[in-house]
């Protein structure tokens, strides 16, 4: 495992850089600055924890560099490519092969099996029906749900939910994943079992893993710690 | 995307599906009802239509436009033998007959009545009176002096079969002539009118009280209904390129009542539809702009995902595909289940201008199915597309923010 995880290490140019970047809100007559000028880089299979305060920006910073919302100011670069330049249907794309994201509330589909709900992402990529079932398949094991393939989200526990949702952002062997408080509604022993499964995959698969989040609990797992206050990345401690 | 997705999303909120389907299903339906009951009054019509006119009738222009001098526009024996050669070449042509019709004047007793003649050839099976005749015997060639009546006119009249009439007319040569004539059938037609004012003789007979050996117009009867329009237009091509000067009239052309009837069928039938698409594509319209409003963030975590907006539109659009095709099948099943039922109780109506009660019945069939189906499936795709446009559209980042 630690042999992958320095390889990862070895590449030299940053997956993802974000140079300046600034969103700012209007909220009845005044503006909100969310981000104020934020600079921050990650490599390949760093895992960076990103706590701070609520209201201090993170999601925010999140939604940007996971390419669901844009920045008022300054850019973000994946691989080198500004998504500033890049259309709606780009951005989909962007998201759809290079990117896996983890919600706080898991947001599975309901109507969808936990197999379904992990398929969906390659059903987007238009994938084979083999490859899509063998991909599956293989990724339910590896988050040891095998067995539950077939339950739909109300039937599945917060963790096994949870699960299913590291799961369906990884199917498509993203380079970048990106994990917004995925702690925050399971209790401390099923938060150290996603937590574990994270790191585990963070380190085989050499996947980017940004992970906001309040737990403090998930803080031993970073790779990287930032800490954002109104707006402002205001500590990087790179080990 | 796939089509089985769409369809579990479709009845994830059970209740509310079953009221779109049933919705969509009632004005399926109701419009497949009324439409099968028009189509069964207009087929009815359609049929008494060609009962009394043949399926075409050629005649000299004269004769239709009215504007003869006389009795001008007779076919003579040379001509009409020309016209039944020409006529020969067509295998839709399932029979043919002439006719010739003129006014005249009846007297019983006190009691006069202007009426049509329409002489025939009785050994002619083609337009034949001979299969309404319900009281007394058909006409045969022999016949002199003999004539059919309508019940309608022989009730008004007091008249019988045996009894006797005088006919009063005028010759092509413009002399008038009167003959006494006997009653030897009285026949009952679907359309009163005909009852009243037609009776009907032996041509032959009907040519020496006119002193003519010609007729009035050849009729056509065909195949089917629906060679109708290509019979008519080939044998009008064959007579112009002879030259002989005839215009052939459909059996929709002779008949103003029917085109009235078809008009305003299609009328109330429009009428109709527009009620039905109105009321499923404005409920279904609310109900689906409900239904995805409620999965916003549904639809942002599928846009996070990596779906493009067409991708969400294509899946909500079809889930409304499998909203309307679920909704107009069961309409179509409870319309042919209404349409069974109500044809299996038989009740009678008399409709105006028929001379007997016939039993209302509703069509069913392919063609009557079609329309109704067709506008429900139609209303509801429409009403799909504002509400998936607009959720489609939403910002990715606000769509997620939604509780």
């Amino acid at each position: 495992m630690e042999a992958a995880s320095q390889f990862c290490h070895e590449r030299g140019l940053p997956f993802l850089e974000v140079r300046s970047l600034t969103k700012t809100y209007q909220v009845g007559g005044s503006t909100v600055r969310a981000l104020r000028s934020v600079d921050f880089s990650a490599m390949q299979g760093d895992f960076v924890v990103i706590n701070g305060p609520s209201g201090s920006g993170k999601t925010t910073f999140l939604n940007l560099i996971s390419a669901i919302d844009r920045p008022s100011d300054g850019e973000v670069l994946i691989e080198g490519v500004s998504t500033n330049d890049l259309s709606d249907r780009q951005l989909a794309r962007l998201r759809k092969e290079r990117i896996g994201l983890i919600f706080q509330t898991f947001n599975l589909i309901p109507v969808l099996s936990a197999s379904e709900n992990t398929e969906y992402p390659l059903l987007l990529q238009k994938l084979p029906k083999t490859e899509r079932v063998e991909r599956v398949r293989s990724m339910l094991a590896e988050v040891g749900l095998e067995d539950l393939a077939h339950r739909r989200p109300n039937e599945l526990s917060g963790g096994q939910r949870q699960r299913i949702a590291i799961a369906r952002a990884l199917i498509t062997r993203p380079k970048l994943v990106l994990a917004d408080e995925p702690t925050a509604n399971l209790d401390s022993e099923t938060g150290v079992q996603v937590m574990d499964l994270m790191r585990r995959l963070n380190q085989e698969h050499c996947v980017v893993f940004i992970v906001v989040t309040h737990d403090p609990a998930v803080t031993q797992y970073a790779q990287r710690q930032i800490r954002i206050h109104d707006g402002r990345l205001i500590e990087d401690d790179q080990p | 995307m796939t089509w089985w997705i769409p369809l579990r999303s479709l009845f994830r909120n059970r209740r509310r599906t079953l009221l779109s389907v049933a919705i969509i299903a009632f004005g399926t339906a109701i419009s497949l009802f009324v439409f099968g009951f028009l189509e069964d009054s207009r087929l009815q019509i359609q049929a008494t239509t060609v009962n009394e006119y043949g399926n075409l009738q050629i005649a000299s222009s004269d004769l239709w436009e009215d504007t003869a001098d006389g009795y001008d526009y007779l076919i003579l024996p040379e001509l009409e033998a020309e016209i039944l050669a020409l006529l020969a070449e067509h295998r839709e042509i399932t029979g043919v007959t002439s006719q010739l019709q003129f006014p005249g004047l009846i007297a019983a007793g006190r009691q006069t009545q202007v009426v049509r003649i329409t002489a025939q050839i009785p050994s002619n099976k083609t337009l034949n009176i001979d299969d309404f005749v319900i009281d007394g015997r058909p006409l045969q060639s022999s016949d002199v002096a003999a004539v059919l009546m309508g019940r309608s006119l022989a009730d008004r009249l007091g008249l019988g079969v045996d009894d006797v009439v005088t006919l009063t007319l005028t010759t092509v040569d413009g002399a008038y002539n009167a003959t006494p004539l006997r009653i030897v059938g009285i026949y009952r037609f679907t359309a009163e009118q005909v009852e009243l004012r037609s009776l009907f003789m032996p041509q032959a007979f009907a040519q020496v009280l006119l002193n003519t050996s010609g007729v009035d117009r050849i009729i056509v009867n065909l195949r089917s209904i629906a060679d109708t329009d290509s019979a008519t237009s080939s044998i009008q091509r064959q007579l112009d390129d002879a030259g002989l000067p005839l215009e052939v009239l459909t059996w929709y052309e002779l008949s103003p009542f029917y085109q009235q009837l078809s008009g305003f069928f299609d009328i109330l039938f429009g009428f109709l539809t527009l009620a039905v698409f109105i009321l499923v594509f404005f409920i279904i319209l609310q109900v689906l702009t409900l239904a995805f409003l409620e999965r916003t963030r549904e639809i942002g975590t599928i846009r996070a995902l990596g779906a493009t907006r067409g991708e969400v539109f294509s899946q909500l659009l079809v889930e409304s595909v499998w909203l309307a095709l679920f909704g107009s099948l069961t309409g179509v099943l409870l319309g042919f289940l209404m349409g069974t039922v109500f044809n299996a109780i038989g009740i009678e109506w008399r409709p105006p201008g028929t001379a007997e009660a016939s039993i209302l019945s509703v069509q069913i069939n392919l063609m009557t199915v079609l329309p109704p189906f067709g506008v429900s499936i139609i209303a509801t795709l429409l009403s799909a597309i504002f509400p998936a446009v607009q959720t489609s559209r939403l910002r990715v980042v606000d769509a997620l923010r939604v509780e």
